[in-house]
């Protein structure tokens, strides 16, 4: 690792100042995944802005939306009540992410920023177009257990790794991000990008813009909601796909239902037409069964992975059961 | 030296206060004045020859001291002529594998170093490899070696006629052994060649002895430290080339050289277990009795060491079977050279022969516990010896019970609750009940404490702790008085930790020790007209001796001539496996083991816990990556190469038979480290196939598989 | 890792500006005694002059203030700079636990915190739970349900443990074993260690 600079700020508009400054500079938050990429060098800063000290932790119910900062640590929102009680999806799929340790330093803004943890894109000396746009990628013709079903390109198919983002896709939050101009609010769904030809982008940040916060609107999933993560051992490993399933129910009858899934795309991946399908219907194994069926259009396997194809549409099944039961 | 503390309960780990205090010091924690870091560069191709090493830019480095490669390599007399084995680190420019270390650079601090070794560029002259083993056996050309001679007993592959048959392929994956404690040494080179290194060790012995070979230098001068090592699990049966190289860089320049290898160099540098593809037959008539069994394995090696293990060394005696024949053949790949990992081979051969006879047993339709009562050897038909000690019906009826085996239906894929199926699984695991030559000093004194030494090794199982129980026993002396000093190649002699023999081969010496004491005292007393059972330390004081010392070789005597020994387990397996996830969860472990008197329950208890782990990693989660293409490790780390981890892990129930054996010993107990993983993947599997009615036979078995 | 032949490090251009630039500006600030460093060891005391930057911390109670490169880790810090060796590096990537400690109460990963990150932290090493002699209760409890064996992991364990307790997470078998799984154990003692919390959470003693 290079001796970088490290710099300390306390302020969201000085830290932006700073970044702005200086092209090969990165914040720094929790440090989970950067010091990590830094030790393996995949990512080599000269700069490190450290922002754990910007006062962005807060966890709090505005209007009909709760806001939760970028330096929150994924435990503080995990275990705060106002998420048990009103945003339960989201708690359970950061406590299915990582590992305790890593939950109490790891950020809300980290989390979304997290990179891929293709094996490719771990080692400097394999091809990887998304660590080094033009070299290729040795996932599509290589070990693809771990890679993407939906949504790939010819350049990569590696999978966005959060558990959190699952949830927050699911729950329509919307992210705002400071930028030299002043605030502005983007989609969570449209945070995160495809990889097409620029893999080398996880994101639709721009270079001299901060994640502030994230907002997350009211709903009535609390009470009939799972995550539900399938990985290889029983905890502490990333998904070989995960549903983040909401449903409100009157009756048996679905009112409204909320369908995401991890571990398939390089973005959170929301089941639109699952949940257009569902809307209406009774919730039955039958109609999940429909409804997880309608998934996987698109969806493509490269060899290792294909058992994916099988794996996505029973766990979105099971999801959907599992949170029918909850109540 | 082992700090021995109050013991609360004499079961308790005599070192246990120091490991909870984070006292016990680790090779990497040593102070030493003017310490160095080393860092390894390691080759990024897989096959060829380096073309240049340009080492310009991290010399310049700020706080570099030296690099060292093959193109400064330092005197190592023994490593003078190229080529034979071991690999010569640093005196070939010829790359054997993707991993290899080419070069050391050593700077003032670890992370100057770290970044130096960043900045060595190489270029090299590539050439074809192959890293994979079912290419390898798929080309005719290949290189193929006679691992073992072939063995046979009456008629070769008897099963293709016999009434009922089963014929099948096992597949298994490189195994990592990653202890948790990363490898490496210090070293630190003296004026007058003397050299002392801090190591990470299961023989400090065969590491002094290695040392002393390499540089021609007296192996007296050359002394070993290695109290306390985080794991091994074989991975330190041998001296690895990065020790060497750390040596040389020590020797070169002038001072103590600290080396600690990554995560990712674990699975490059320290040797692995050997994927194995290994073909199965067995035959048996109609109503259940094995007529023939043909085992046939193909292990992984390198192409620059051969390497070979006791894969079909079960098939040869566990079943009573008049037909048995037998090969093993080695396959040279451009990987780095293997070495022992718990269970070794024998752990290999266990998945495929225990998973096999679980199939003939359903071909049978029979359950395939009596299918194993049924066929439970009345003798060795190997070595045509009485074993010396087999319960296995006893631990078969014992480990049944416990599990709930009734409730088990031998129609695949009965137990059905909602999304989960319940299965039931059993393997037997066996092992040499190994004994080997060992010497201990005893130091008896008048303080009432007793001091045992022994140039051994305690990776984990509780070396001193069995020691200081022994010797409590037999000369009546509370174990918090009894210290037993290890890992100093100062000692008396003892071999490497490993097959299971530590508590056999050393507590042999130790209770050798012990009775010599106690004659010793009682010859005292009786001089000095003391009676019989006067205590020790009165003898000792009324004779004016502060202590009494002897020192004992002990090894087998005849009795391994006309007996069969051995050490078995029994594992039995409660799985529940998702149908539409395909995840399996282990809900209930029972592993019985017959392995002679237990000395030291408490940590004979945790070292079957232990293996039961280790065999859930085998059986689950544990594979090592390649990509063939590049002959690198894809995985090479702990986030991706899965170790169980704690919600992985049910309550396990360990039964032990308990019965001495003094065939094998004294203390009348047989090793247990081996037996405590060998032959538990297979009982897994044969959970799963009971559970889904899918036979997994490619190791491990992960939600793909089940879902396939 | 650390070998190769096709990448550049942006490192590079700033080493090779300090090394020309520092002398001028370092000889400009300091007096006589950065001109003998100078002499004897420029590129030694320079870097140290302009790469490392001041750290305040507690260890265990303990006051220390340091002057650090910012790319040392906490973990690094502790084992190599103040010996307390306790602590242990198993992966040096954050995915075994090996080296939790508690830093202001909360369990974290030393080996992916940078120790400049830590400036007037409190932090607590194995070494700082028990009480002289007196072993923590958890110390104790893993001692008498053998929650170890080669003893590698076991300082992370029991940061981990004491944790897992205070965050009251530790209210079942599953909940602890759950909550354990950011610390591997190769050895395999997992059921051990889980009779051992079970047992600290039930005793009700003040952990």
């Amino acid at each position: 690792m290079i001796n970088f600079q490290y710099l300390r700020t306390t302020t969201a508009k000085s830290a932006l100042t700073l970044l702005q400054k200086d092209k090969n500079a990165k914040f720094l938050g929790g440090g989970t995944n950067l010091i990590d990429l830094m030790k393996r060098g995949v990512t080599a800063p000269e700069k490190l802005i450290d922002i754990n000290h910007v006062p962005l932790k807060q966890i709090e119910l505005v209007g009909s939306k709760i806001h939760i900062g970028a330096m929150a640590t994924n435990t503080a929102v995990a275990e705060h009540p106002l998420i048990q009680e009103k945003l339960p999806l989201l708690s359970w799929a950061l406590n299915a992410g990582a590992s305790a340790q890593l939950r109490n330093v790891a950020t809300v803004g980290g989390n979304m920023m997290q990179r891929t943890r293709c094996g490719y894109f771990y080692d400097t000396e394999m091809p990887c177009n998304k660590r080094e746009a033009g070299s290729g990628c040795g996932a599509i013709d290589g070990f693809n257990r771990m890679h993407a079903i939906f949504g790939t390109s010819d350049k990569c198919i590696a999978v966005h790794p959060s558990d959190m983002c699952i949830a927050l896709v699911a729950l329509d939050a919307e992210v705002v991000l400071a930028t030299p101009k002043g605030e502005r609010k983007i989609l969570f769904k449209d945070f995160h990008r495809l990889a097409g030809d620029t893999p080398q982008l996880d994101n639709n940040l721009k270079a001299d813009e901060m994640i502030v916060r994230v907002e997350v609107p009211l709903n009535n999933f609390a009470k009939n909601a799972y995550y539900l993560k399938v990985r290889d051992r029983a905890s502490y490993a990333f998904a070989l796909v995960s549903v983040a399933a909401g449903l409100e129910l009157q009756g048996n009858k679905i009112v409204n239902v909320r369908l995401a899934m991890g571990g398939v795309a390089h973005k959170p991946w929301r089941l639109t037409s699952a949940e257009d399908f569902l809307k209406g219907k009774e919730a039955t194994t039958e109609n999940f069964e429909q409804a997880a069926k309608l998934s996987m259009t698109g969806a493509k396997g490269f060899g290792e992975n294909d058992f994916k194809l099988t794996l996505a549409p029973n766990t979105i099944i099971e999801a959907l059961n599992l949170a029918k039961s909850k109540a | 030296m082992m700090e021995n503390r109050i013991l609360k309960d004499e079961n308790d780990r005599v070192d246990g206060f120091l490991k909870v205090t984070g006292g016990a010091k680790y090779f990497a924690e040593y102070e030493l004045p003017g310490l160095t870091y080393g860092v390894l560069v390691t080759s990024t191709i897989t096959k060829g020859k380096i073309t240049s090493l340009n080492t310009k830019e991290a010399e310049k480095a700020p706080g570099v001291i030296a690099v060292l490669s093959h193109l400064n390599k330092p005197s190592a007399p023994a490593y003078e002529q190229e080529g034979g084995s071991p690999m010569k680190i640093f005196y070939t420019d010829k790359i054997f594998y993707n991993g290899q270390p080419i070069a050391i650079v050593v700077a003032n601090t670890f992370e100057r170093a770290t970044y130096a070794a960043s900045l060595v560029k190489a270029t090299y002259a590539k050439e074809a490899f192959n890293t994979d083993l079912e290419k390898a056996l798929k080309d005719t050309k290949a290189k193929k070696l006679q691992g073992q001679p072939d063995y046979k007993r009456g008629t070769e592959n008897a099963y293709k006629t016999a009434e009922v048959k089963i014929e099948q392929e096992y597949v298994l994956p490189i195994e990592t052994h990653n202890p948790m404690e990363l490898h490496g040494i210090i070293a630190d080179w003296r004026p007058a060649n003397k050299v002392t290194v801090y190591a990470k060790t299961q023989g400090v012995k065969a590491t002094q002895g290695t040392i002393a070979n390499v540089f021609k230098i007296p192996i007296e001068n050359i002394q070993v430290n290695s109290e306390f090592v985080g794991g091994g699990f074989g991975m330190a049966l041998r001296t690895w080339p990065l020790e060497i190289a750390t040596v040389m860089a020590s020797k070169h320049i002038g001072k103590p050289v600290k080396l600690v290898i990554t995560r990712m160099q674990m699975f490059t540098m320290v040797g692995n277990r050997p994927a194995a593809i290994q073909k199965v037959g067995l035959g048996a008539t109609k109503d259940g009795k094995l007529t023939g069994i043909t085992h046939k394995a193909f292990g992984e090696s390198s192409t620059y060491e051969n390497f070979t293990e006791g894969v079909v060394n079960m098939a040869k005696f566990m079943y009573q079977c008049d037909n048995v024949n037998t090969s093993y053949t080695i396959v040279p790949v451009d990987l780095g050279v293997p070495i022992w990992m718990r269970g070794p081979g024998e752990a290999t051969g266990a998945f495929a022969l225990e998973s096999a006879i679980d199939e003939l047993a359903h071909e049978l339709d029979m359950d395939p516990l009596d299918f194993r009562i049924k066929n439970d050897p009345e003798m060795d038909q190997q070595k045509n010896k009485p074993f010396s000690s087999k319960n296995l019906k006893e631990a078969y009826k014992l480990g049944a019970d416990k599990i709930g085996w009734s409730k088990r239906k031998n129609k695949p894929g009965s137990l059905v609750e909602g999304s989960w199926k319940t299965g039931y699984g059993v393997s037997v695991g066996v092992f040499n009940a190994n004994r080997g030559k060992a010497s201990v000093k005893g130091i008896l004194k008048a303080d009432g404490t007793l001091v045992l030494q022994s140039a051994t090794s305690d990776i984990g199982p509780g070396t001193g702790t069995g020691m200081g129980l022994i010797a409590s026993k037999l000369l009546n002396i509370p174990t918090s008085k009894i210290t037993f000093e290890l890992g100093d190649s100062s000692l008396p002699p003892a071999p490497s930790q490993g097959g299971s023999a530590t508590l056999s081969t050393i507590g042999s010496a130790v209770n050798d020790v012990c009775v010599a004491l106690k004659s010793t005292i009682a010859e005292l007393a009786a001089n000095s007209n003391m009676d019989a059972t006067s205590k020790f330390v009165d003898v000792l004081k009324k004779n004016n001796l502060p202590s009494i010392e002897v020192t004992k070789e002990s090894q087998s005597g005849k009795e391994r001539d006309s007996y069969s020994m051995y050490s078995f387990s029994i594992h039995f397996v409660q799985v529940k496996v998702h149908s539409l996830t395909g995840v399996v969860k282990i809900s209930k472990i029972v592993s019985v083991g017959d392995s002679g008197k237990i000395v030291s329950p408490k940590t004979a208890r945790s070292q079957m816990v232990g293996g039961a782990v280790g065999g859930i990693g085998m059986a689950l989660t544990e594979e090592s990556i390649l990509d063939h293409r590049y002959g690198r490790y894809i995985n090479n780390n702990f986030a991706d190469y899965h170790v169980p981890v704690n919600a992985d892990v049910p309550e396990i129930e360990v039964i032990f038979i308990d019965k001495p054996d003094y065939l094998v010993n004294p203390m009348g107990a047989k090793g247990m480290g081996e037996i405590a993983l060998i032959g538990f993947s297979a009982a897994l599997a044969n959970a799963v196939f009971n559970a889904t009615g899918k036979r997994i036979r490619k190791l491990p078995i992960t939600p793909d598989k089940i879902l396939a | 890792m650390q070998s190769s032949d096709n990448k550049k490090n942006s490192g590079d251009s700033r080493r090779d500006f300090l090394k020309k630039s520092s002398l001028i500006t370092a000889v400009a600030l300091t007096p006589a005694v950065a001109m003998k460093a100078a002499e004897s060891q420029a590129d030694e005391r320079f870097a140290a002059l302009f790469e490392k930057i001041p750290l305040n911390i507690t260890v265990n109670n303990k006051a220390y203030k340091a002057s650090i490169e910012p790319r040392v880790s906490l973990l690094d810090y502790l084992r190599e700079e103040l010996h307390l060796t306790g602590t242990k590096k198993g992966c040096d990537h954050g995915q075994c636990g090996a080296c939790t400690v508690h830093v202001d109460g909360a369990r974290v990963n030393s080996c992916l915190s940078l120790a400049v990150m830590n400036e007037g932290k409190k932090i607590t090493t194995i070494e700082g739970l028990a009480k002289g002699e007196e072993l923590h209760p958890m110390q104790q409890a893993f001692i008498k349900h053998d929650g170890f064996q080669c003893g590698y992991c076991t300082s992370g364990q029991i940061m981990s443990a004491v944790a897992c307790v205070r965050e009251g997470h530790a209210n079942s078998r599953a909940e602890i074993s759950e909550y354990m799984s950011g610390n591997i154990c190769r050895c395999g003692a997992y059921p051990n260690i889980v009779d051992a919390i079970v047992e600290v959470k039930e005793g009700g003693a003040n952990v």
